[in-house]
């Protein structure tokens, strides 16, 4: 599914030129699920957003299903992203504006979807993340767990291929942290792939793979059993 | 999609009180400003809009060369229209105009009751099909064909003869001109240049078949046939000139003026009778200035709106990654704006109704609201929502929409500094705008106080002008006068024929006879009276003597200063000498140059004389200072005693020289009014921007405090950068208010200089303002305490 080869990456400021990723090799499989680890400023949320195409390399080779990312136009990135890829944040980034509802019917919209159509498979999805009792709250009125609840919904309604998480448990305490990685897992055994950038041992056990990056380059790759949900 | 766009938008409005208060006051009272004048404009445009003819209506212009200088004039010889009638075949009918006896009030008597009209004219009958002018009373076939006939507007007749039929009635005019009634018109239109309240037939009057080419006094308009062009007309006229006077005795030549343009574009055109004369220069300059105003409050918005960047780059970053396009963004921000504008524009339709009266009061007009609901304004009011919406919403629409999404990812990443750069212009720009208004308003308070107080070396005080035109000469003048004089409450009275801020006769001013040369001179009929009467300040000699008998032929004139400068004489030596004024003229008196007309126009030369070649229509009255009310009642009872046939009709001097000024005093009223409005948005617009970059520097203003700044450091850094967009936009703004304000001064031939202090005032103020509505938010922000802004990072 994602074929990376000597990957680059590098941010200009005024003075100094940074280089975030110095070629970086790496190739995911379909439903797979990956963990990338390292210690701050490694370059695993700028691996992230080009694997999820929200930003391009400098230099080297993406491909996704076998369409060559790297170089493609704003726009052309957005066609490719719509419906194929799913996002679950760190801080959630729920639109404070829109209900729970609202939130998980957006990216149908953008795929102009119609609207019973709409209204079906957000219910689905709310109900199986158990926040259905909640559609017409803001997120303001809910519990992080429960805004995190809200944005994998979000991120899984349009049936993406492949789910990106980065820090998905950072900002939630432990029972419900366990309770995200056991709905990724969840997903994930039904055929969904996911990259997760994670901080935590213990989250990077739920993956089958652990990356490790370092100054923007793989050091250590390492197979973990497969780890059935906890309850 | 659209209606996810207009929930959210509706959902940021609610939840961002402050910013959607300021920005929806901001641009309502814009719009509110716009839709007057609006209102103002299209009323001032739609003059003469509604005679059915109006396309081939064209007025006839004299243009004067020579001794009058270059001046355009709207009035034509009396024999202009009947020469074009024959000699100009592109025009189909001619048609004059003349308001009674020279721009008089006419005195008419009714049954046994006296009145005073001011709007009586002398019309040819051709008039009426020219205009298309309705009768609802009376022979439509021609009710002016004979000689000694009169209609009456609709208006005139419920005044004049209340509830009786008028047809067939008598009206005396000035005591000696009996005219019969034949018919009623309906009343003209407020927004109709012609106002005649009566129309008495030109047939049988002193000008009727007067073959002059010069006493060009006739307002005349003519009706083009179908499919002529100006120019043709134009060179028609011109060989009818040639034809009729030698090339060296034309000081003049004829020009045309199409219909439409006669309300605004006539303000500098002397001899026009209409009471209804706009400014083109007026509806132009305070378009600008509601332009302006909107300027200002959309640049509020997008000031605003980009200010709130940090936030909104969120929701933006997140509707990219879950798949919206660009233009699905700029879409949503559009849709945003629009329904800000939407609120605002209902809300500005709202206010502008409500303060329509105070509107019609600043501005002496009488709109009616009634203008708004109608299709054009509709229509205004649809631009006005798409053109306030697109230029609100472009820079925030287009700049927003660009955030890249993995901004949000990577929120340390400082986005590039165009955006504050256009943002701190748009400041810039705004406070230019303010304070070249605020140097503009102080200006014209200014000049305006400074016509007020000037000298005009007369005095317009307790003085009272009756009108006497419908008196005989000879004993009952002399009697009036006398009793008057006898009056304990009178100080000095005179008979003229018009006095100050009224036109007099034109003549020319010649050392001797033979001279080809000459200048102009405004000449007034006058008695011993008025030099004490406006107590005019004499040079040397005397006024013009007391007694004079009917035979006396001899001419006696009082010349000002400026004559006898031309003249070329002391005021010693012109006592004596002879001139000649059109006939010889003894010069017994010299005053200092004195204002006559407004102070828009320089001194020129000007002569009190006692030749009878005019009539005397008004007295002078000059009373003493008290009781006013009394004086009048005495004045009056006195009169009426006197000449119980006529209406007693008076103006004090002093409200005439004042109304010369209702022009500038309004647009003074209006500006001020509009700068004020343009100043207070502008702030409202800092007040905003001050807000959101203390909110958006709440942290480092918690670890400023933690590391221990004061409250006043804090509040001072917060300040600074706003003081320095002000100076900037300061000296953009004093060049720009210098040039307009010297180009406005430069229509005053009496007029003050602008003085280095007003900038150093206005700057002070605006600085002031800007400072005051800044700081009120940095302290705010620097009085919060560390730990919150702290702790919600």
């Amino acid at each position: 599914m994602i074929q990376i080869q000597n990957l680059k990456k590098s941010f200009r400021t005024e003075e100094v030129e940074t280089l975030a990723l110095n070629g970086v090799n790496l190739k995911v499989a379909e439903g797979e699920f990956v963990a990338i680890m390292g210690p701050s400023g490694c370059g695993k949320s700028t691996l992230l957003n080009i694997i999820g195409m929200l930003d391009n390399p400098s230099d080297g080779s993406y491909k996704f299903a076998g369409h060559e990312v790297g170089g493609l136009k704003e726009s052309q990135r957005t066609q490719l992203r719509k419906g194929n890829l799913g996002f679950v944040f760190q801080s959630f980034n729920l639109i404070d504006e829109l209900t729970v509802f609202e939130n998980v019917e957006l990216p149908l919209i953008y795929l102009k979807m119609s609207k019973a159509e709409r209204k079906e498979k957000v219910q689905k999805v709310l109900e199986r993340m158990k926040i259905a009792h909640r559609e017409k709250h803001f997120p303001q009125q809910l519990s992080g767990g429960q805004q995190q609840r809200v944005a994998i919904a979000r991120a899984v309604v349009t049936n993406p291929k492949l789910i990106l998480a980065d820090e998905p448990t950072g900002n939630l305490d432990s029972k419900n942290g366990i309770e995200v990685m056991n709905l990724l897992t969840e997903l994930n055994q039904e055929g969904t792939t996911i990259v997760m950038v994670t901080h935590s041992d213990r989250d990077s056990h739920y993956a089958h793979r652990v990356i490790n990056l370092f100054d923007g380059q793989i050091v250590t790759e390492s197979q973990n059993k497969p780890m059935k949900a906890m309850v | 999609m659209f209606r996810n766009h207009l929930k959210v938008a509706w959902r940021n409005l609610k939840s961002n009180k402050l910013f959607s208060i300021i920005n929806i006051v901001g641009l309502s009272m814009g719009l509110t400003i716009v839709i007057l004048l609006f209102l103002f404009i299209s009323h001032e445009r739609s003059f003469d809009s509604s005679f059915p003819k109006k396309d081939r209506i064209h007025r006839v212009l004299l243009k004067t060369n020579g001794d009058f200088g270059f001046e355009t004039w709207a009035s034509a010889p009396p024999v202009t229209a009947l020469a074009m009638q024959e000699e100009v075949t592109n025009v189909e009918s001619a048609a004059r105009l003349l308001k009674h006896n020279f721009g008089r009030p006419a005195s008419m008597r009714i049954d046994d009751q006296n009145f005073t009209e001011n709007l009586f004219y002398w019309v040819d009958k051709e008039l009426l099909t020219i205009f298309d002018v309705e009768l609802v009373k009376g022979d439509a076939s021609g009710p002016l064909d004979r000689p000694g006939t009169v209609i009456i507007s609709e208006t005139a007749a419920k005044t004049y003869f209340n509830h009786e039929n008028p047809l067939g009635q008598t009206i005396l005019v000035d005591n000696s001109l009996a005219l019969e009634v034949t018919g009623v018109y309906k009343d003209f239109p407020e927004n109709s240049t012609l106002d005649a309240e009566i129309m008495a037939s030109s047939n049988g009057s002193w000008f009727h078949d007067r073959k002059s080419w010069s006493n060009a006094s006739f307002e005349t308009y003519c009706l083009f046939k179908k499919n002529v062009s100006l120019d043709a007309t134009q060179k028609q006229m011109d060989q009818m000139l040639d034809a009729n006077l030698p090339k060296n005795q034309q000081w003049y030549s004829f020009g045309l003026q199409p219909l439409e343009k006669v309300h605004l574009h006539s303000a500098s055109y002397g001899n026009s009778y209409s009471s209804r004369i706009g400014d083109i220069n007026e509806v132009r300059n305070l378009t600008y200035l509601a332009i302006l105003i909107l300027l200002i409050a959309c640049v509020n918005y997008m000031n605003l709106t980009t200010a709130r960047s940090q936030k909104r780059s969120k929701e933006v970053g997140i509707s990219k990654t879950l798949g919206a396009s660009s233009e699905s963004l700029i879409g949503r921000f559009y849709v945003e704006t629009g329904l800000i504008t939407a609120i605002s524009i209902v809300l500005g339709i709202v206010l502008a109704i409500f303060l329509l009266p105070s509107f019609n009061g600043l501005t002496n007009q009488n709109l009616n609201i009634g203008l708004l609901f109608n299709s054009s304004f509709g229509l205004v009011v649809l631009g006005m929502w798409v053109v306030t919406t697109f230029f609100s919403g472009l820079y925030p629409s287009l700049y927003l929409s660009r955030f890249m999404p993995k901004e949000i990812l990577s929120p340390s990443l400082t986005r590039g500094k165009g955006n504050v750069l256009i943002r701190k212009g748009l400041v810039v720009m705004q406070f230019a705008a303010s304070t070249a208004l605020i140097v503009g308003v102080m200006v014209i308070y200014q000049q305006t106080k400074y016509i007020q107080n000037k000298n005009l070396g007369f005095a317009a005080e307790n003085v009272m002008a009756i009108s006497v035109g419908g008196l005989r000469e000879g004993e009952n003048k002399r009697a009036l006068v006398q009793e008057f004089e006898n009056l304990s409450e009178v100080t000095a009275v005179s008979m003229v024929q018009g006095y100050p801020g009224m036109d007099v006769s034109g003549r020319t001013l010649r050392k001797k006879e033979t001279d080809e040369q000459g200048m102009n001179i405004q000449t007034n009929v006058t008695d011993a009276g008025i030099v004490d009467a406006l107590k005019l300040h004499l040079l040397a000699g005397n006024s013009l003597p007391k007694s004079k008998s009917e035979k006396d032929t001899l001419v006696e004139v009082v010349l000002n200063k400026k004559a006898i400068d031309y003249l070329g004489f002391t005021p010693e030596e012109a006592i004596g000498k002879e001139v000649y004024i059109g006939v010889p003229n003894t010069i017994v008196g010299v005053v200092e140059d004195f204002n006559y007309e407004s102070l828009h126009q320089p001194v020129g030369a000007y002569a009190f004389h006692n030749s009878p070649s005019e009539g005397k229509s008004f007295m002078l009255v000059r009373f003493k200072s008290r009781e006013l009310v009394s004086t009048v009642a005495t004045l009056k009872n006195t009169f009426t005693r006197v000449v119980p046939n006529l209406d007693f009709n008076y103006s004090f001097l002093d409200q005439t020289i004042a109304r010369m000024y209702a022009r500038e005093k309004r647009a003074g009223n209006i500006s001020i009014v509009f700068c004020l409005l343009a100043i207070f948005v502008a702030a409202l617009g800092l007040f905003g921007l001050a807000a959101y970059t203390a909110e958006q520097r709440r942290k480092e203003i918690g670890i400023r405090k933690v590391l221990g700044a004061s409250v006043g450091k804090i509040s001072q850094m917060l300040s600074k950068d706003f003081a320095q967009l002000v100076l900037i936009g300061l000296l953009i703004g004093f060049p720009v208010a210098y040039f307009s304000m010297e180009n406005w001064l430069e229509g005053f031939a009496y007029r003050i200089d602008i003085e280095w202090w007003v900038f150093l005032l206005a700057g002070t103020i605006a600085l002031g303002i800007a400072l005051l509505t800044v700081s009120f938010q940095s302290i705010r922000a620097a009085l919060t305490n560390p730990v919150k802004s702290l702790r919600t990072e």
